[in-house]
This record gives C-alpha cells, sequence and structure tokens, in this order.
C-alpha cells in the first residue's frame, strides 16, 4: 500500500495539547504563540481499529516497551511509512484505536491493557496507564482538522 | 499521586519517572543531568556561569499587576526535589546584574518550595529566568522566559490558551495554570464568564462545581465558541488579587460516520500497452469522520507493493475532500506502463471502516490502437472506389453504342407489343 499517513491534532479530554520539552513529549496548556509548540500526530491506519502513531511527520513513533511487569512509552526514530511496510517490525508501534463518542483511546497492542495517557497535571510526560485512575487521563480528543 | 500507575519515557537517554522514584537522590540528580548529554560530557561545576545548560522552557505571556508563579522547571517528586539530597536550588534573571531572586520573603520576588512568586508582576519583570540545581559536585541549569504585558496592551490572541471541544456532548473547560493558586480547596470558586458575561447557576447549560478548576458544558453545541474567562480571588497578606485566565474556545463539528460505497471506478478501463494508466477509486463517507476509513488496492487479493517490488504499478497519494457537504476519498492506482499480464490481473479496489466493505473490481481491456491492417484498411477502400468509378466511366464511355442498340432492341421489341409502355420507356 501506498503512504495513508495523515495528521491528527491530540488533545485530552481536560484540554492539555502535546508539546515537546527537552526531548520529551509532554501534555499542557499552551498559551498565545506557545500554541505553535503543538506536536501533531502522524497516523497511518493499517487496519480499521490498529493504527500506528508519530510525530514530527512521522519520523518519530511512539511504542511501548515492556520492562518486567512495567510498560513503558518511548519514541523511537523510525519512520512511520517504513513501520507500514514492514508489518513484523511495528507490532511494538501498533496501537488500538477505539472510539467513544467524541473521544477516543489508544492501547498499546504489544503491551495490552496499556493506554496511551497523561497526567491531570500540566506539563508531565505523556506515557501508558494500565489503570482507569482519576488521575490518570486516557481519553483523547482526535481530530483530523480544526474547523474554526 | 502514585506515579508507578502511569509510566513515561521520552527518546533518547530519557528518564524514567518509575525509576526516579525508586532510586536514591544522587541517581535522581545524575538522571536528571543525563537527560541532554550523554553521561560523559558531565563535569563537576563550581559556578554558576559554567553549569550545564538544560534548555529552555517555553514562555509566559502574563498582565501586569497579577501574581506569578514560574514552576522549577526540574521535575518535582512529592513536591521535593531530591528528597533524600542535599542540594540548592536558585533563581536568577538573565540580566546584567544576574542578582539572586527570592532570597528573601519580604520582597516583591521570592521562592516558595522551589518555585519563583512573583506579586505583582510588573513589566520590568519581563525576560529570561535562570533557575540553578547544584549539589556538591554537579550544577544544571533551565531557563523559563516571562513576558509581562501592559494592561492596555494585553491583547487576548496573546496571552489566551487554546481548548477545542466537540459537538453533542458533554465537554470541559479548564481554568488553566492555576492551581498553585488555590489555598483552600473547599472554599475555592471559581468564576466563568463567556464574552463578560457571567455565566452562574441558573445558566442550565454550564456546571462548575465548587472547589473545581472545570467547567462542564453539558451538551456543547457550535454557538459556544469564543472567549471564556476564569477568575479566581487570591489573598496575600490581606491584599487581594484576581487570577484571571483567558480561554479561546473553538468547536468543532463531530462527525457521523457511514458505510462507505465506492463510486469509481468503472468496471472495464481501456488503455493500449505500453501507455501510462491511472484509475482511480473514489468511495463516498457520508458526512463522516474519516479517521479510521481504509482505501486501498489490491491485485490478485495481494497488496500492491508485494507484487510489484520495482513500483510499476502502484497506489497514488490519498485525497481527502468535500463535494456538497459530502466527504470522499480517493486513492489512484497508477501504471507506469501498462503490460499485457495486466489484462488478466484482477485490480481490486477495496473501502473498509468499522461500520463496513466495499470492494469493486476495474478491469483492464485493451483498446485497438494503430495498427498496418486499420490504417490500410480505409487506404483499400479508397483505392478500390476509385478502381469503381475508372470502371464505371470506361463502361460509360464504350458501352454507349450498346446501349443504344440494346435500347432500340428493346424498342423494338416494345413497339411490337404495346405503345404506351414504350412511351412510359423513353
Amino acid at each position: 500500500m501506498g503512504s495513508r499517513k495523515q495528521t491528527y491534532r491530540i488533545w485530552d479530554v481536560y484540554q492539555k495539547i502535546f508539546y515537546m520539552r527537552n526531548k520529551e513529549l509532554v501534555a499542557g496548556y499552551l498559551q498565545g504563540q506557545n500554541t505553535n509548540l503543538e506536536e501533531k500526530i502522524d497516523m497511518i491506519s493499517i487496519e480499521p481499529h490498529s493504527v500506528l502513531l508519530g510525530i514530527r511527520d512521522g519520523t518519530l513513533c511512539l511504542a511501548c516497551v515492556k520492562t518486567g511487569n512495567t510498560a513503558h512509552l518511548r519514541l523511537e526514530e523510525v519512520d512511520i511509512t517504513d513501520l507500514d511496510k514492514d508489518r513484523n517490525r511495528s507490532k511494538r508501534f501498533t496501537f488500538i484505536k477505539t472510539e467513544n463518542g467524541s473521544t477516543s483511546s489508544f492501547e498499546s497492542a504489544a503491551c495490552p491493557g496499556w493506554f496511551l495517557c497523561t497526567q491531570m497535571e500540566a506539563d508531565r510526560p505523556v506515557g501508558l496507564s494500565n489503570t482507569q485512575e482519576e488521575n490518570v487521563i486516557t481519553r483523547f480528543y482526535f481530530q483530523r482538522e480544526l474547523q474554526e | 499521586m502514585d506515579l508507578s500507575k502511569c509510566r513515561f519515557l521520552g527518546t533518547g537517554p530519557q528518564i524514567s519517572v518509575f525509576c526516579l522514584q525508586k532510586l536514591l537522590g544522587f541517581f535522581f540528580f545524575f538522571c536528571v543531568l543525563s537527560e541532554n548529554v550523554s553521561a560523559n560530557s558531565i563535569q563537576p561545576k563550581k559556578s554558576t556561569e559554567n553549569c550545564l545548560h538544560l534548555g529552555k522552557h517555553f514562555k509566559r505571556f502574563m498582565v501586569e499587576g497579577e501574581p506569578v508563579i514560574l514552576n522549577t522547571p526540574f521535575p518535582k517528586l512529592h513536591n521535593k526535589i531530591f528528597f533524600s539530597l542535599h542540594y540548592n536550588l536558585s533563581w536568577h534573571k538573565n540580566d546584567s546584574d544576574k542578582t539572586l531572586l527570592g532570597t528573601s520573603k519580604s520582597g516583591r520576588i521570592w521562592m516558595d518550595n522551589d518555585d519563583l512568586w512573583i506579586l505583582p508582576a510588573s513589566l520590568e519583570d519581563t525576560g529570561t529566568y535562570i533557575c540553578t540545581l547544584r549539589n556538591a559536585s554537579y550544577c544544571a541549569t533551565r531557563s523559563v522566559e516571562l513576558k509581562v504585558f501592559k494592561k492596555s496592551e494585553a491583547s487576548l490572541q496573546y496571552i489566551s490558551y487554546r481548548q477545542v471541544l466537540v459537538t453533542s456532548g458533554p465537554g470541559y473547560l479548564v481554568c488553566p495554570e492555576i492551581k498553585n493558586f488555590i489555598q483552600d480547596r473547599n472554599k475555592t470558586e471559581i468564576k466563568w464568564y463567556k464574552d463578560s458575561v457571567l455565566l452562574d447557576q441558573s445558566n442550565k447549560k454550564f456546571s462548575i462545581l465548587k472547589g473545581s478548576i472545570y467547567c462542564l458544558i453539558n451538551n456543547v453545541s457550535l454557538d459556544d465558541s469564543g472567549y471564556y474567562t476564569c477568575e479566581l480571588p487570591f489573598v496575600y497578606k490581606g491584599v487581594k488579587y484576581n487570577i484571571t485566565r483567558h480561554v479561546k474556545v473553538h468547536i468543532m463539528k463531530k462527525k457521523e460516520e457511514t458505510i462507505p460505497v465506492i463510486i469509481t471506478p468503472n468496471k472495464t478501463v481501456l488503455t493500449s500497452l505500453g501507455s501510462k494508466l491511472v484509475i482511480p477509486c473514489k468511495a463516498f463517507f457520508g458526512l463522516g469522520s474519516r479517521s479510521t476509513t481504509l482505501l486501498w488496492w489490491t491485485a490478485n487479493n495481494t497488496f500492491l507493493d508485494n507484487v510489484y517490488k520495482k513500483g510499476r504499478v502502484k497506489e497514488g497519494q490519498r485525497l481527502e475532500y468535500s463535494e456538497n457537504n459530502k466527504s470522499y476519498i480517493e486513492v489512484p492506482l497508477i501504471f507506469n506502463s501498462v503490460e499485457k499480464k495486466d489484462l488478466n490481473t484482477e485490480f481490486i479496489c477495496t473501502a473498509k471502516n468499522r461500520l463496513g466493505t466495499q470492494s469493486l473490481q476495474a478491469r483492464v481491456k485493451e483498446e485497438l490502437t494503430f495498427s498496418w491492417g486499420i490504417a490500410v484498411a480505409p487506404l483499400s477502400l479508397i483505392f478500390l472506389l476509385f478502381i469503381g468509378i475508372w470502371i464505371h466511366r470506361r463502361w460509360k464511355q464504350r458501352p454507349e453504342k450498346v446501349y443504344t442498340t440494346r435500347k432500340s432492341m428493346i424498342i423494338g421489341h416494345d413497339c411490337q407489343t404495346s405503345t404506351p409502355y414504350r412511351k412510359e420507356m423513353i
């Protein structure tokens, strides 16, 4: 299949936007001209529910890496289009996207039960969570473009 | 917050919060330093000037007269940096004096729990603030920028936060970067305004809970977009301040997804061998979201990449567009050069989303193209026509007499039988 990369805006249900801070993906409130720092998500659907996620034009991809019983979110320097062509390599980069009303959640295919998450507190790293705790947010708005 | 429930890692030599929670302060300090550089490059530093700079945080935009808190740009754990390590954290402004800030509690600027408080902010506070973290052997800095606007120049577009909601459901607006000013959570009451009109409890559309920094819009509609303001009273040393945040709210229409319907290609596509060919596959997805809709081509039930390794036949760029408010996706099938085997290949376009799948086959057929047979055929006809005309003329010239003879013979014959008939013949 050809390149089917699409760019989306992502923000959690408490309005935190993704941005990079010292090479780390974090979520916070962006003000004034800082809104230009927003990291948009590049996505390739490999199945209607399975997606590859990246940032920076698909050159840094979101992956789940397991250490013991713990799963970590890692950004890896790999091209999302190459991952799309090499399905054997792409498992840890694959997320199951589930829509619920206006929002979506992203469960790692390689780390079942672990969901992409932000924290209630602003400017904290984007990560993976396996709980439904109050201070962990796993529901995101995920939209192609803003209609203003 | 139990951080072990949410684990975080970034790229490269990053910190794992989980690991930090478990390790002792020294290792934590090492982690902080190694966020941007390799361990080899860390050298013991004695003075601030030689500290390792670990990058800057984005600018904060505030209005004069308001209290400002610059949070320490170093990660905190349980509100304590380096909980088991002796460390020293200091702030200074990156101006000519480089004076240390917040050393006394009596002034306008002080340090509280490693954060820098400026109360109230004035125009001259604009600048870069450097936060320095050191222990006996290591030193690191991070900077934070602050811009303080004059009240009259604080245009909403410079200072407001962007928030977005989607129609047809409930959605939260958040009063951002205000938590540090909440003195008593149970008594906290944030006032919300939309375009300067107070949203009070009588307004059923909005729910504002005591002690919460959120404003819940019960059923988001397009006319909820606009500028919102949230306001929190804050009292310090008997002086009452208002912490104000402005939020620009965008509303997006929720998109409804439908089962995909493929509109083109036509079942048979005529082409000639050796030529370039593009067959677009166009599918209709209703008014809906295209986020999970797939459209792809296969050749004999195999993905094109696997069949045409050199890309003689490939998919073109995916296009998404709207016509008369309806959403379409189009993916073309591109042949660099059509070959004979393509005529016997099943090219199928498939459109799929979570509601359904549809496929349509396009058959490539050879169109009659230039050949000598075709070119010679009309020429032969013309040639035959000329021959015909020539023969006809020859016939007309020579057999004039013969014809006359025949005619007279007939006439003669007729004369003998019936005169009216003879007349008719003449």
